[in-house]
């Protein structure tokens, strides 16, 4: 071995999945690449980002194609005021939101006296320049931990590096449920930043340390947007270079939490099963392409036309029992006899979405 | 899903098994499944403690 085939940032970044965040890169967006007129908090576009917003903005949020140049990056995640709100009131929030099980932090040893530090790297580009929070957040015991950034030029990318001490207090849940998040605060009311900023340390004090009072309001202008990729937050108090997944590995992990079936509009998607009793009920079993977090939330839209034979009914109130691992759409009152085989076809543009989010 | 949004819950059988809840946010209808590890059945119960009422057309 020749001593040129050791990395300049030696062998920490040749640890798999050192990345605690998934979809760091931006690259996965099952439910669209553009939400607009986002107003409050809900799941849009790139996977497992949460926007949490409350009363502060409007906002577009898209899967960019705008990235640093020469990363090898080929999404960021952009948020864009296009109703401004430039003065929030005492408990208005915008946070960009990424939740971790508890099951998958546990090597961060949280709440003993071996508490690993954590390192934050990104990279973050915004209209507007000054200073933003970022904050790891322990939602088992409520506990935070802040440290500010400043973007000093506008409209340019620069990479940002933050590590936060490890805590010696409050132990993770080691199971299914949220335990930890990253937040990338973009604005705030007084209620998060009237108190003494608690940067850098670990603390329980009241939500008014939690963010720097010179915290922008990204909300104040539509003229603000602001970008973001290459999340990556490790055990360590250095960054390596950010860990490039193969697609299907992320979209994979992502599909833990979101995924849609009939995703890509085929009309030939169909779900196939038996009719339960005489003109009874037609259950149709579906087992997902990865076991979910949980028992997902099922929505669908569009309706779906359940098949006996060459007989068709179309279905718009299907009922739908789900576990982790599958589920079974239920189409009551479908003319047949019992143990027919029946078959569920999509109507065009119809979706079921799945979601077991933290 | 917040409980805010929930316009209405309604249990919903297979045949005298209740398996989930049916909910109404706005326009859209969810079903949330009996999994105290989903969130959105954590918001449900929220709802519930709040003095939200659930439909309950049981068959039985």
């Amino acid at each position: 071995m020749t001593i040129s085939k050791i990395p300049a940032s030696g062998f920490s970044d040749a640890v798999n999945f050192r990345n605690i965040v998934i979809n760091g890169d931006m690259r996965i967006a099952q439910r669209g690449t553009s939400a607009s007129s986002v107003t409050s908090t809900s799941y849009n576009t790139c996977d497992r980002w949460n926007n949490f917003i409350s009363s502060l903005g409007t906002w577009t949020v898209t899967q960019s194609t705008v990235v640093p140049t020469g990363q090898g990056f080929s999404n960021s995640l952009k948020m864009d005021c296009t109703t401004a709100d430039g003065s929030p009131a005492s408990n208005d929030v915008n946070i960009l939101i990424q939740r971790f099980e508890g099951q998958n932090v546990q090597h961060l040893k949280k709440g003993t006296s071996s508490a690993e530090s954590l390192t934050l790297s990104f990279w973050v580009r915004s209209a507007k320049t000054g200073t933003y929070t970022c904050e790891i957040y322990d939602a088992d015991n409520v506990r935070y931990i802040g440290k500010t950034y400043t973007i000093n030029v506008a409209d340019t990318w620069e990479k940002k590096i933050l590590t936060f001490d490890g805590d010696t207090t409050g132990t993770l849940d080691n199971d299914n449920a949220n335990s930890l998040n990253v937040h990338f605060w973009l604005g705030a009311g007084s209620d998060f930043t009237g108190g003494t900023f608690n940067n850098g340390t670990w603390g329980a004090g009241g939500n008014n340390t939690r963010v720097s009072s010179s915290n922008v309001n990204l909300a104040d202008s539509t003229s603000n947007d602001w970008y973001v990729t290459g999340i990556q937050l490790e055990l360590g108090t250095t960054a390596s270079e950010f860990e490039f997944l193969p697609v299907d590995v992320n979209l994979q992990r992502c599909m833990r939490y979101y995924n849609e079936i009939n995703e890509t509009n085929n009309s030939t998607t169909f779900i196939a099963g038996a009719l339960d009793g005489n003109n009874g009920t037609g259950i149709a079993p579906y087992q997902f392409p990865v076991s979910m977090r949980a028992a997902p939330t099922v929505t669908y839209t569009g309706s779906f036309n359940c098949y006996v034979a060459s007989s068709g009914t179309n279905k718009t109130d299907l009922g739908i029992q789900a576990g982790t691992r599958g589920l079974r759409t239920l189409a009551s009152s479908v003319t047949g006899s019992t143990g027919q085989a029946v078959h569920m076809d999509f109507a065009s543009g119809a979706k079921i979405h799945l979601s077991a989010e933290l | 899903m917040n409980k805010e949004n929930i316009t209405s819950v309604e249990k919903l059988y297979y045949k005298t098994n209740f398996y989930a809840y049916r909910v109404l946010t706005g326009e859209q209808i969810h079903t949330v499944p009996l999994d105290e590890a989903n969130t959105d059945y954590q918001e449900i119960q929220q709802w519930i403690a709040d003095g939200g009422t659930v439909i309950d057309n049981s068959p039985e």
